[in-house]
C-alpha cells in the first residue's frame, strides 16, 4: 500500500469575487521512503496541496477529495485526530524560516513541546532530544544555543532548526514547502545536502515542493509538474528531465541555465501565470502554449499513461510536441 | 535595562517641570484669585492672606518656592479652600479611593476585554463575533456619564441591589458600579484591539508552524498567539490608564465616591490653586509611571527589544 | 509657435496619463469602499444626521430658546413628545422645545467634532511631516517634545483653561484640537520617513525644490489616505470629549447646547420620568458615533489594501 494516496484533491477558496480553485482534482501516490517533487510556478497550487494534506488551509479554504495516509483519509479526520498525525507522522518545513518560528518563545521550548505532546516526554528529556536533533542538523554548539530566541539565528540556521523540529518525532513523511526559496544560494545548497542526508538517515518519505528545477534533479525519485492546480506530467525524475513530454515542462527546462550546454539562449515561457479565478475550460496551459491546438482551451486533456511509470496530460502526442517545439 | 529606566526617568523630570510651569502660568494668568470669590474681604485681610500663602511674591519666586517644597519635603502646601487642611491631606484622602476603583477597573477592562477579543477572533464571523463587535462598538460610544445614571436607575432604584453612591471604605457593593461605569468603554477598546491583533497573529507563519506541530488549538492560542497579540493592547494601556483617571471625575461626581476627581473639579471651580497643582502633578507623575511600566513590560514580552 | 504645438500636445497626453493613473488608484479604493455594506450604511446615516442638523430646524414649531412657562417644571406630564403640540421630542424641564434643541445640539456636536479633528489633523500632519522630512537632530527634538507633551494630563489642563479663561466655544475647539494632534504627528512622521526615500521625493530634491514645497506638494498629498482615515476616526473621539466637558458644565453655554449638554440634562431628570430628555439626544449621539466608526473602518479597509 502506498504511504500517501491523494485522489481527486480539490482546494477551493471563497473570495469576494466568488470561489477560486487553487487545486483541481489532483491525483498522486507516494510510496514509503520515496521522494516526490511537486514542481510549478508560483500560483500553481503546489503549496496549497501541501497545506491541504496537513489540514493547514487558510480559514476561507476547503479541500475535497481523498488524502489517504497509511489508509486513513486525513480530510475526514476530526481536528483532534489530525493533531496526532501532524508532526508525529507527517512533518512539515515551510518556505520562510525567518517568520516560521515563533519569535516570542525560546527554541528549546518550541522544540520540546512537540515531544512533550506526541511522545509524552518530560521537559528535560525533550530538551535533551531537541539538542541531539540540532546536532544532527549541524547547528554548532547546540547545547548552549538551544535556549536562544529565533531572532538570534541566521536564516539558514533557522531553517535547520525547522528541519530538526519537523524530524523530532521521526515522521514517516516530510513535506518541504520551498525550503530554500528564502535563503542565499550557498545556504540553499547546504540545506538541500542536509535534507538529502536526513532522508537517508531517517528513512523518511519526502515531498519537495519547489519552483526550482535545479534542486529537483539530484534529489527526488519522481517529479510531478503542476500547472493551474492540475498535473501536466508526472513520472520518474530522470526521464522527465531528459525527455519532457509536456510543452510546459519543456518550457520550464529551457528556462533553466545549464552548464553542460554551450551558449544556448535561455528562453522563457511567454505570458502570465494563470488567473486561477478564470481558468480555461480545457487545458489550463493552453493560453501560453506555443503548440496549442484549436480545441485545447475548451477540451480538457486527461492525464493518460505514456509509459508504465509516466503520465501526461496533453492533446499533442510527444512526437508532435517535439516536432513543433523545435520549430518554435 | 537599568540604564534605560534611568534614561527614561531623566526625561520624566523635565516633563514634570514643564507640567508645573504650564499649570502655574495658567493659574497665574487667571483673573481673580482664590479669596475674591464670595463676599468682599477687607484689603488688609486680603494682604495678610496673600502674604500667608505667598501670593504677594513675584510669579517666578512663587514657582521656585513651590517646586522646592515639593521636591525637598514632598509638600504641596496648604489648601486655599479647605483652610485647615494641606494639599497632602486632600490627596491622602482622595487618592486611595481613586486608586482602588481605578485598579479594579483596569483589571476588569483587561480580563474581560482580552477574553472577549480573543473569543471573537478565534470564532471570526460567527454569531459570537458579531455580538462581541456590536457590544464593543456600543460600549465605546456610550459616555460614562450616561451609563452611570442608567446603572443607578436599574440597580439602585428599580432592583434595589446596590447602593446608589458613597464609598463606605471601599466595600464591594459600593465599588461595583463605579468600576462598571469606568471600565466599560476601555474594556470595549481593549476587546477591539485584541480582536484585530489576534486575527493578524493567527494568520502569521509561526502560527501555521504551531498547528503543523499538532498542538491543540487551545495551546496554539494561549501559548503561541496570545503574547504577540497582546503587544498592541499593552501600548494602549498607558493612554487607557490616563483616560480612566480623567473618567474618575465623572464617577466621583455621580457616585459621590470622594476620589481625587471630585476634589479636582471642586478646586477648579473654587480656584484652589494648590489642590489643582497637586492633583495635576500627581496625575502627570502617574501618567509617566504608567508609560514607563508599559515600556518595561513590552521589553519583557518582546525578546527582540533590548535596551 | 510651431514648436510649442507638439509640446503642448505631449504635455496634454502626459496629463491624461497621470489623470488616468490617479483616478484608477482612488477609484479602486472607492470600489472597495462601496462594497462594504457597513460603511455604506454608516455613510447614509451620517448624511441623514447632517441633513437633520442643517435643515431640521425648518420644521421645528418653536424657537430653541423659547420658554413655555406653562410647561416649565410640568414637562413630565404635559410635555411628552407629541406631533399634535408640535413638540416632536417633548419639552425639557424649562419648557423648551427639545426637538429644536436637539437639532442645534447635533449641529454643535458635529461642528466641534469636525473642527476639533481638523485642527488636530492639520497641526499633527504638518508637525509630523516636518519632523520626519528634516530628520536628524530636529526630528529628535520635535518628537521628544511630543513624548513630553503626551505625558501631560491634558484633560485636566483643559478643564483648568476653561475655568480660568472662561467657557467659550473657541476655547473648546482649540483645547480639544490641541490635545489630539500628538498621535497624528507620530503617524505622519512614520509615514514621512518611508516616503522620504521614494524616487519622486529624491527627484524633487535633485531639481532644487525647497523643503517647504516638497513637504506641501509631495509628502502631505501622499499622507492623505492615512490622514483621512485618522480624521474620520478622530471625529467621534472629539464628540465624546466635548460631551464630557459639557457634562462638567464647561462646554457649550446656554442658551446654546450640544448633544453632550442635552444628555447631561437628560440624565439629571431621569428620575422624573422624562426619559425622552435623555433618549432623543442619546439616540442622535450614538448613531452619529456609529456612523463615523463604520465609515472610518470602511475607509481604512479601502485605502489600505494590504490590510484587507
Amino acid at each position: 500500500m502506498a504511504l500517501l494516496d491523494v485522489s481527486d484533491l480539490t482546494v477551493t477558496f471563497r473570495t469576494n469575487d466568488g470561489p477560486v480553485n487553487a487545486v483541481n482534482g489532483l491525483d498522486f501516490t507516494l510510496a514509503e521512503k520515496e521522494s516526490l517533487a511537486i514542481v510549478g510556478e508560483s500560483g500553481s497550487g503546489k503549496s496549497q496541496t501541501a497545506f491541504a494534506i496537513m489540514g493547514l488551509l487558510a480559514r476561507n479554504g476547503a479541500a475535497t477529495g481523498r488524502v489517504a495516509f497509511d489508509g486513513t483519509d486525513l480530510l475526514s479526520l476530526s481536528p483532534r485526530q489530525l493533531n496526532t498525525v501532524r508532526s508525529n507522522q507527517i512533518g512539515m518545513i515551510f518556505q520562510d524560516p525567518m517568520t516560521s518560528l515563533n519569535p516570542y518563545i525560546r527554541v528549546s521550548d518550541q522544540m520540546a513541546e512537540v515531544l512533550q505532546l506526541h511522545k509524552g516526554l518530560s521537559k528535560t528529556d525533550a530538551i535533551t532530544r531537541a539538542v541531539q536533533m540540532l546536532d544532527a542538523v549541524r547547528i554548532p554548539d547546540a547545547r548552549a544555543r538551544v535556549s536562544m530566541y529565533p531572532h538570534e539565528f541566521s536564516g539558514g540556521m533557522r531553517q535547520r532548526i525547522m528541519i530538526a523540529m519537523a524530524l523530532l518525532c521521526r515522521p514517516r513523511l516530510l513535506i518541504a514547502d520551498e525550503p530554500t526559496t528564502a535563503l542565499d544560494v550557498t545556504v540553499q545548497a547546504q540545506i538541500m545536502t542536509l535534507l538529502g542526508e536526513i532522508r537517508e538517515d531517517f528513512d523518511t518519505a519526502v515531498i519537495l515542493i519547489t519552483h526550482d528545477l535545479g534542486i529537483v534533479a539530484d534529489f527526488c525519485d519522481r517529479t510531478l509538474v503542476l500547472y493551474g492546480g492540475q498535473t501536466m506530467e508526472e513520472g520518474p525524475t530522470a526521464p522527465i528531465f531528459a525527455d519532457p513530454s509536456h510543452p510546459y515542462t519543456a518550457g520550464l527546462l529551457r528556462a533553466v541555465p545549464r552548464l553542460d550546454r554551450e551558449a544556448e539562449v535561455l528562453r522563457t515561457i511567454s505570458g502570465e501565470p494563470p488567473d486561477m479565478s478564470n481558468l480555461p475550460a480545457g487545458c489550463p496551459f493552453s493560453p501560453r502554449c506555443e503548440i496549442a491546438r484549436d480545441h485545447c482551451p475548451t477540451v480538457k486533456p486527461g492525464l493518460a499513461p505514456m509509459t508504465d511509470s509516466r503520465h501526461r496530460a496533453c492533446h499533442a502526442t510527444p512526437a508532435e510536441m517535439h516536432e513543433e517545439m523545435r520549430d518554435g | 535595562m537599568l540604564a534605560y529606566i534611568v534614561r527614561r526617568l531623566a526625561v520624566a523630570i523635565p516633563t514634570i517641570l514643564i507640567l508645573v510651569v504650564i499649570s502655574f502660568v495658567l493659574m497665574y494668568a487667571a483673573p481673580g484669585g482664590p479669596f475674591n470669590s464670595e463676599r468682599p474681604v477687607p484689603p488688609e485681610v486680603m494682604a495678610n492672606l496673600e502674604a500667608k500663602y505667598g501670593l504677594d511674591q513675584p510669579m517666578w519666586r512663587q514657582m521656585v518656592t513651590y517646586v522646592w517644597d515639593v521636591v525637598t519635603r514632598f509638600d504641596f502646601g496648604p489648601s486655599f479652600q479647605y483652610t485647615d487642611r494641606t494639599v497632602n491631606d486632600v490627596i491622602a484622602q482622595g487618592f486611595p479611593v481613586t486608586l482602588t476603583y481605578g485598579m479594579w477597573s483596569a483589571v476588569v477592562a483587561m480580563v474581560v476585554g482580552v477574553s472577549l477579543g480573543v473569543a471573537a477572533a478565534v470564532r471570526q464571523n460567527s454569531v459570537l463575533d458579531y455580538m462581541a463587535v456590536g457590544i464593543t462598538i456600543g460600549a465605546q460610544a456610550l459616555p460614562n456619564f450616561v451609563m452611570a445614571p442608567i446603572l443607578v436607575l436599574i440597580f439602585t432604584l428599580w432592583l434595589g441591589w446596590l447602593p446608589g453612591g458613597g464609598w463606605n471604605g471601599g466595600q464591594w457593593e459600593y465599588v461595583i458600579m463605579p468600576v462598571i461605569a469606568l471600565s466599560t468603554s476601555y474594556m470595549a477598546s481593549i476587546a477591539r484591539i485584541t480582536r484585530s491583533s489576534m486575527l493578524e497573529v493567527l494568520n502569521s507563519n509561526f502560527i501555521r508552524t504551531a498547528r503543523a506541530k499538532g498542538l491543540p488549538m487551545r495551546r496554539v492560542i494561549l501559548r503561541h498567539a496570545l503574547k504577540p497579540a497582546l503587544l498592541p493592547v499593552l501600548s494602549y494601556l498607558g493612554p487607557a490608564m490616563v483616560g480612566m483617571i480623567t473618567g474618575s471625575v465623572v464617577v466621583d461626581i455621580i457616585f459621590s465616591t470622594g476620589g481625587i476627581g471630585q476634589f479636582f473639579v471642586n478646586s477648579a471651580f473654587n480656584r484652589d490653586y494648590a489642590v489643582i497643582m497637586g492633583i495635576t502633578l500627581l496625575v502627570g507623575v502617574l501618567t509617566i509611571s504608567f508609560n514607563l511600566i508599559v515600556d518595561i513590560l513590552y521589553a519583557w514580552i518582546d525578546p527582540k527589544i533590548r535596551y | 509657435m510651431k514648436l510649442a504645438q507638439p509640446d503642448a500636445k505631449m504635455l496634454q497626453e502626459v496629463g491624461d496619463l497621470a489623470e488616468v493613473r490617479g483616478r484608477s488608484l482612488w477609484a479602486d479604493a472607492r470600489a472597495r469602499f462601496f462594497r462594504n455594506k457597513a460603511a455604506l450604511a454608516g455613510l447614509a446615516v451620517l448624511i441623514g444626521v447632517c441633513l437633520f442638523a442643517a435643515f431640521g430646524g425648518l420644521i421645528a414649531q418653536y424657537e430653541r430658546d423659547f420658554v413655555d412657562f406653562s410647561l416649565m417644571g410640568a414637562n413630565a406630564y404635559q410635555g411628552s413628545p407629541s406631533i399634535a403640540t408640535g413638540h416632536y421630542f417633548g419639552v425639557d424641564i424649562d419648557g423648551r422645545d427639545l426637538y429644536a434643541r436637539t437639532v442645534q445640539g447635533t449641529r454643535i456636536s458635529l461642528l466641534v467634532g469636525i473642527v476639533g479633528a481638523l485642527v488636530a489633523v492639520v497641526v499633527g500632519t504638518l508637525y509630523g511631516a516636518t519632523a520626519g522630512y528634516i530628520g536628524g537632530r530636529v526630528d529628535n527634538i520635535m518628537m521628544r517634545t511630543v513624548d513630553v507633551l503626551m505625558s501631560i494630563p491634558f484633560m485636566f489642563v483643559l478643564i483648568l483653561m476653561l475655568v480660568i479663561f472662561g467657557r467659550s466655544i473657541l476655547m473648546l475647539f482649540i483645547g480639544i484640537g490641541l490635545i489630539s494632534w500628538l498621535d497624528m504627528a507620530r503617524i505622519a512622521r512614520g509615514q514621512t520617513l518611508t516616503l522620504k526615500n521614494k524616487e519622486f521625493v529624491e527627484a524633487a530634491v535633485a531639481t532644487g525644490v525647497t523643503p517647504l514645497t516638497i513637504i506641501l506638494r509631495h509628502v502631505v498629498p501622499n499622507l492623505l489616505g492615512i490622514v483621512i482615515v485618522y480624521a474620520t476616526l478622530l471625529v467621534p473621539q472629539m464628540i465624546i470629549f466635548e460631551s464630557f466637558i459639557s457634562y462638567l458644565g464647561l462646554g457649550v453655554q446656554e442658551p446654546n447646547t450640544s448633544l453632550g449638554a442635552l444628555m447631561s440634562l437628560g440624565t439629571k431628570q431621569m428620575n422624573n420620568g422624562t426619559l425622552w430628555m435623555l433618549f432623543y439626544p442619546l439616540f442622535f449621539f450614538l448613531i452619529t458615533l456609529f456612523a463615523f466608526f463604520f465609515v472610518g473602518d470602511g475607509l481604512r479597509d479601502a485605502l489600505d489594501p494590504k490590510d484587507r
